[in-house]
């Protein structure tokens, strides 16, 4: 290929529109309403030049939910500089949320955060967790930790929890106390907190302090000292930081340039009066009785992490519902499968159906018509079982297998150890549930 | 003999059959009382000899087997009455009454040849016996009167013969007289007679229509529509009818009438798909609902899926049950059963006795959805999104013009000198499909230099479908405010691509103080062609193509001529279907029923489509959008749906280039390539 | 969802004085005033629960224009209840607790709690105007002393001493809590779809202002939020793909960079037997499916 050299006569010529040659220079507009109202397409004048060097219009909707493979990430990420804080004049402490033992997005966002708020003021960032041994504090911003799994016990116990930060309070006076805006977990925590923390009365506006004694929640931006949180009816609060702050994902950049010293501390060794919820144990409001398992079958379609979707494809519908059995997934439909009657309309998916956000879809016999594509535009990964490779399921798919829907299908549960006539038609879901992964 | 009993047997058949039928009013009197209008009995023969007439002459077998039956029978019982009863013995009253018991009799033998083998649209049980007391009153009549003109020897009396002539004499009064007072299959004669008198829709006889030419048969029609449902006072203590009892007692009068001649299970979309619904079983089910007890004595065809299945004859009824106070949903009437009607208004159009299934159907929703709050899902959704955005997908109003952003529409906000013609966009503005049609439309508008505007985003939904779904508080609130909204702005007419809107604004708004003047897209695409202002080229290449009537229009509000001028101006054939004009079958989407989605064995938009496929067609030709969402929702490969306003649209000769320089849009660009 | 029916698994549920704390709903499209998504869960949950026994309460200004708007809302839920029998069905009623702008509704709310008797009070997690920060329920519960429970999808069963729940975790998932008695609960958007408002009862239900619960000259003026500063809401900014790099190569390849996708894998050719164990081996290796099988 020759190299494509600038004219800058033609440029000039292209960003003047009033220009006498203009049109000559202009690229082509792709679409535009013609005369008679009709809109127009130009197809050549549009798309990329795709890495084979082919051109590629993509109307697939994949590359909008696809998140670019970071390469590059691994390979040259810069050092980054340590920082240690030996005697802060305060804490701005974090609570995150730890799903599954490890800091996710949200709480990276959480430490941004406070860094915003620690940082110049000669503040510790503190992280409090209620789980032992989590890693990753240092980069994402922590100077201190403080472990308080032993003051609870697992599973959701959030009485208990108020009561072992209450004793973080009493100990360290944290300025500013960090939750994520996540119900039932963070969000739920926070609030007791806030709610505790507010002096009985204090709405009755005796005290000057008041004004930041109130959370603020659902926090998406700090700027110049100053808090956003969204409220009700589509407004927005602008208000002075306030102690106890409910923050949305997203809400500060992570901490990516700086590595800090996690040091774990006591809560014993900093004073303060311990009112020790570890040793008065109070009746408990509420108990947790664990973990239910869920039909799901029963989960609405909308919520349901595994779905096993089928179309007109499908031809040995008793099959189909067995391989949904086997599989532990829900019951989803295209819009063609439900009309002839095959299916309930409440497992219809797609834009006149239902928005899914499953996880996993995975789609047997369905072609992907535009309605039924823009309602799993929000599944992470897709899986295609077609007969035709040349259907737009297939291109939206993270993987397709050309084959035969029914046949397919049988032999996944032949594989998995329960062929179709082995088992009753009412086989019970709940032994494969216990197998599932938390998806 | 006989001649002491015959003025017995009459006198007491008459008497009985008269206590019956004060019992009867009775019932019908359990209803909701109105004014009593009872100049209006006078008006019942001609309503009867008229536009009954006319309904049943469109199957001409029946209306002759009909006319020597119930005439001869009227004749017959009136002579009888004179020469038996009173003894006034004339000969030549004789002759008469012996001509019209045998023309009664010749009837009777046609319903009874009928009766062999009925077709499955036709009930059985009592119905079945009707044609053997017929003949049975017919021949008893007719040898009982032989003395008179000195045939028989005058002494008839006395003997084996004159015992079996009196008991057959007796049977046939039995059926015709007692039977009509006490509920027996000739009840329909005696109910029909006053329903059509004191009919709650006086509109749809002739005799409000003076100006109506006698010569044109019922098939064409007069303008002598009345199918805007009744507004309900919302300030009532209970809305909508949860009773039998609730009913106006006209309504009542109505079901009663019912001759259950399965003309309307023959024509209903949702009984066609096996949906719960059988118009004819629904009327029954009312009437047993007047009465108390159960549907155990019916015998026709039942809702399908239900108990009694869509099997004649099958046993299986006398699972529901109802009185004239106790609810109706769902002891009665199952729910689904109110659900799967489109309200197209087939059943109402052939019933020849004139009963209106849709409001009734309509009356029940109201308390289920008013009172209840049991509207089917998607329904209630819908409903709720009325309330809160004014359309029924829950939608920014404001963005109801965003598919014309090119095209400058004039808003009438800038026009306070008024325009000729507001464009009323309807809930189609917010559909990619009926996006298209709207485009085709502006474009046919601009070039026939038509001064039109549209309201944008203060228009609303016009209710039509809060409405069919029983939602009376949401249709007049929404009326209302449309209403007020039209109130500040001057405009000639009002022209709409939407015949659900059209109806509405036409028919309904005036209830509510909305007058106006509201014209279908096809009839006003019709007058510019009468008119000249548009024209077309010939199509390129020969192209069969049918029409689909939109029941709104057609049925509705009788608009069946123009847009087959407008197919004509555009030089197409059209290939009718089987079922088209006024017999035109739903596409399934009326009423709410796209939203109540009931379930049924086949889909009302595919066997529609069979119908397209039958006659040929490579293209249908609609004019609503709901028809053209239904009917494009049918897997392909079909034939294609096109809007008439696209189909001119396409065909359209773009004016001079004087014209063109102001109305049409300049090239716009756009976006630069990605 | 399992959706237990509560009346057939707890013994006498109508002994517990139930009420659900409602509040003004906007629409997310039109800003329509009507019911509260949450709340109007909240009073379905009550319904189901208790039948017509249950009572609403509201604190807010009688005087705004579109309030008897969405209180009605939730009047008109009350149908379908005492088993069904028509004709038999009580209306509805919601206390109304006047309330001016610019003050505090928890004393009044916790007021009013306390002098009827209530045991269990339901209520959404957030409200849909003003604040909205969702503080109203916790705020009660630390000044009433009562136990609290948010995110609940579900009641199980209801007796005397406690409340069993299930509560909703992401992706369809439940955890089952007992709550001791008096509670409050914040009922999650995943809960049983309230029932449609219907016009009849929304009509007939009434709405009792109750204006004595508190001594008339104590100032429930809330100060608290006097420094702050309404806007309307902006869109929050997309968050842009920044990378880090030394090396400007690197930032500039990362930038330029087409965001699409790896691209589907297709298989072709595939017997069902094969089709049958890529999928499997997808979905183990995506933690769809657990690894130990077999």
């Amino acid at each position: 290929m020759s190299v494509r050299r600038l004219d800058p006569h033609a440029e000039r010529a292209r960003r003047n529109r009033l220009h006498p040659r203009h049109h000559e220079f202009a690229r082509p507009a792709w679409r535009w309403t013609s005369a008679d109202g009709v809109t127009r397409i130009n197809p050549h004048a549009l798309g990329a030049i795709g890495p084979n060097g082919l051109k590629r219009i993509d109307r697939s909707g994949a590359a909008v939910e696809a998140s670019p493979v970071g390469g590059a990430s691994t390979s040259a990420e810069p050092a980054r500089r340590q920082v240690v804080i030996d005697q802060p004049e305060g804490h701005v402490v974090v609570v995150p949320e730890l799903p599954e033992g490890r800091l996710n997005d949200h709480d990276r966002d959480l430490f941004g955060l406070a860094r915003q708020l620690a940082d110049g003021h000669d503040l510790a960032v503190t992280a409090v967790t209620f789980l032992n041994g989590v890693s990753g504090f240092e980069d994402a911003g922590a100077d201190r930790v403080v472990d308080l799994s032993a003051m609870v016990t697992e599973g959701y116990d959030p009485e208990t929890r108020l009561a072992a930060l209450v004793d973080v309070e009493a100990a360290l006076s944290p300025r500013h106390w960090i939750f994520a805006d996540s119900l039932p977990d963070g969000g739920d925590l926070g609030r007791r907190l806030a709610a505790r923390l507010l002096p009985q009365g204090a709405s009755q506006g005796a005290n000057a302090s008041v004004g930041d004694a109130r959370p603020a929640t659902r926090v998406w931006q700090l700027s110049e000292g100053q808090t956003l949180s969204r409220a009700g009816d589509r407004q927005d609060i602008l208000r002075d930081v306030a102690r106890v702050l409910l923050a949305l994902p997203e809400c500060a950049e992570p901490v990516s340039e700086t590595r800090h010293e996690a040091r774990v501390i006591e809560l014993a060794t900093m004073g303060g009066e311990l009112s020790s919820a570890a040793n008065e144990v109070a009746a408990s409001g509420v108990i947790d009785r664990g973990r239910v398992a869920v039909d799901p079958q029963e989960i609405p379609l909308a919520q349901a992490p595994f779905i096993l979707s089928a179309g007109r494809g499908i031809g040995d519908w008793e099959g189909y519902h067995h391989a949904a059995r086997v599989l532990g997934a829900s019951e989803g439909a295209s819009r063609v499968a439900v009309d002839d009657g095959y299916m309930p309309r409440s497992r219809q998916v797609g834009a006149t159906g239902t928005f899914v956000t499953a996880s996993c879809y995975v789609a047997v016999g369905i072609s992907g018509a535009v309605q039924h594509l823009q309602g799993i535009a929000k599944c992470q990964r897709v899986i295609a079982i077609n007969n035709d490779p040349s259907c737009d399921m297939v291109k939206r798919a993270d993987l397709a297998l050309i084959a035969d829907g029914d046949a397919v299908l049988a032999a996944v549960c032949e594989r998995l150890g329960q062929p179709r006539d082995q088992t009753g038609s009412d086989g019970s879901w709940t032994d494969e549930e216990s197998r599932h992964a938390a998806a | 003999m006989l001649q002491t009993l015959l003025p017995i047997l009459i006198f007491a058949a008459l008497a009985v059959g008269a206590a019956g039928a004060v019992r009867r009013i009775r019932l019908w009197r359990q209803g909701r009382r109105t004014p009593m209008r009872w100049h209006r009995l006078a008006l019942m023969p001609k309503r009867y000899l008229n536009d009954l007439h006319h309904v049943v002459a469109r199957d001409k077998a029946i209306a002759h087997t009909h006319v020597a039956t119930a005439g001869g029978f009227v004749a017959a019982m009136a002579l009888a009455l004179v020469v038996h009863g009173f003894g006034w013995r004339n000969p030549i009253l004789g002759g008469l009454l012996l001509a019209a018991s045998l023309c009664m009799f010749l009837g009777a033998l046609a319903v009874n040849r009928r009766r062999i083998d009925p077709p499955p649209k036709l009930s059985k049980g009592p119905w079945q016996r009707l044609s053997k007391s017929l003949i049975a009153y017919s021949v008893g009549m007719f040898l009982v009167s032989l003395p008179l003109v000195g045939v028989a020897p005058t002494v008839l009396g006395g003997g084996v013969l004159a015992i079996v002539l009196a008991a057959v004499l007796v049977w046939g009064l039995l059926e015709m007289v007692v039977g009509m007072g006490w509920g027996g299959p000739m009840k329909h004669a005696f109910a029909g007679t006053f329903h059509l008198a004191f009919h709650r829709r006086p509109e749809r006889f002739d005799d409000n229509h003076p100006d109506a030419s006698p010569k044109k048969t019922h098939d064409v029609h007069r303008g002598s529509r009345s199918t805007a449902l009744f507004p309900l006072d919302l300030t009532a203590k209970t809305l909508g009818v949860e009773k039998p009892a609730d009913f106006q007692w006209e309504q009542l009068l109505g079901f009663d009438a019912c001759v259950q001649c399965g003309r309307c299970q023959n024509v209903c979309p949702a009984y066609a798909a096996g949906q719960p619904l059988n118009p004819k079983k629904l009327i029954q089910d009312m009437v047993v609902g007047m009465a108390g007890g159960s549907d155990a004595g019916y015998a026709g065809s039942g809702h399908p899926q239900q108990a009694g299945g869509i099997e004649v004859g099958k046993p299986g009824f006398g699972n529901h049950r109802g009185g004239p106070t106790d609810a109706i949903v769902p002891q009665l009437v199952e729910a689904q059963t109110l659900w799967a009607c489109t309200t197209c208004r087939a059943c109402v159009e052939e019933c020849p006795m004139m009963i209106e299934h849709v409001d009734a159907i309509v009356d029940m929703r109201r308390f289920i959805t008013l009172e209840r709050g049991e509207t089917p899902e998607k329904g209630a959704a819908a409903i709720d999104n009325l309330i809160a955005t004014d359309n029924p997908g829950g939608l920014d109003n404001a963005s109801r013009l965003d598919w014309a952003a090119d095209l400058e529409l004039p808003r009438i906000q800038d026009r306070p000198e008024g325009v000729d013609v507001l464009l009323w966009l309807g809930d189609g503005a917010f559909d990619m499909r009926n996006q298209r049609t709207l485009r085709s439309l502006v474009k046919i508008l601009r070039t026939g230099g038509v001064d039109f505007a549209v309201l944008g985003e203060e228009e609303r939904d016009s209710g039509d479908v809060a409405r069919r779904l029983g939602d009376e508080a949401t249709f007049q609130r929404l009326a209302e405010r449309n209403i007020a909204t039209l109130s500040r702005y001057r405009f000639a007419r009002i022209v709409t691509a939407d015949p659900h809107s059209f109806h509405v604004l036409g028919r309904e708004y005036g209830a509510f103080g909305g007058d106006y003047v509201v014209k279908h897209h096809s009839t006003f695409i019709a007058e510019l062609f009468d008119g000249g202002r548009i024209s077309v080229t010939a199509p390129t290449q020969a192209e069969t193509v049918t029409y689909h009537d939109p029941c709104y229009l057609g049925r509705y509000n009788g608009e069946f001529a123009a847009p087959r001028q407008v197919l004509a101006a555009l030089g197409l054939e059209v290939a009718e279907m089987e079922r088209s004009g006024y017999r035109s079958r739903c596409c399934g989407g009326g009423g709410g029923a796209a939203l109540s989605d009931v379930p049924g064995r086949a889909r009302i938009p595919d066997m529609r489509m069979e119908d397209v496929r039958e006659t040929g067609a490579t293209t249908v030709a609609v004019a609503c959008p709901q028809c053209t969402a239904m009917l494009e929702g049918v897997v392909e490969p079909r034939p294609r749906i096109r809007d008439l306003a696209e189909m001119v649209a396409d065909a359209l000769v773009e004016p001079t280039a004087a014209t063109n320089a102001t109305s049409a849009p300049s090239q716009s660009r756009e976006e630069e390539p990605a | 969802m399992p959706q237990p029916d509560p009346q057939a698994a707890a013994g006498t549920p109508h002994d517990v004085k139930t009420a659900v704390l409602v509040s003004s709903g906007r629409h997310p499209v039109s800003g329509r005033a009507g019911r509260a998504r949450e709340d109007a869960r909240a009073v379905e949950m009550g319904l189901s629960l208790v039948g017509a026994d249950l009572s609403l309460v509201h604190a807010g200004d009688p005087e705004q224009a579109s309030l008897r708007e969405s209180l009605e809302g939730y009047l008109g839920m009350y149908h379908g209840l005492d088993g069904g029998r028509p004709g038999d069905e009580r209306d509805g009623q919601l206390s109304l607790l006047p309330l001016r702008a610019g003050e505090d509704a928890v004393p009044l709310l916790a007021a009013w709690l306390e002098r009827s008797g209530v045991r269990l009070a339901l209520t959404g997690q957030r409200a849909e105007c003003g604040e909205g920060s969702g503080m109203v329920g916790y705020l009660l519960a630390e000044r009433l002393g009562w136990a609290i429970a948010t995110g609940v999808a579900a009641i199980e069963r209801c007796d005397a001493e406690s409340v069993t729940v299930l509560q909703a975790l992401p992706q369809g998932q439940r955890r089952r809590l007992e709550i001791r008695l008096p509670c409050l609960i914040a009922v999650d958007a995943v809960a049983e779809a309230p029932r449609q408002s219907a016009f009849g009862p929304a009509r007939r239900g009434r709405i009792e202002t109750v204006d004595d619960l508190l001594p008339a000259d104590e100032s429930r003026l809330d100060t608290g939020s006097a420094g702050w500063q309404w806007q309307p809401a902006r869109a929050r900014p997309k968050r842009l793909k920044v990378v880090k790099s030394t090396n400007a190569r690197d930032r500039f390849k990362a930038a330029a960079a087409k965001s699409s996708a790896s691209g589907g894998q297709v298989l072709t050719d595939l017997s069902p037997e094969e089709a049958a164990e890529k999928l499997i081996d997808y979905l183990r290796a995506e933690k769809i499916l657990a690894q130990d099988d077999q």
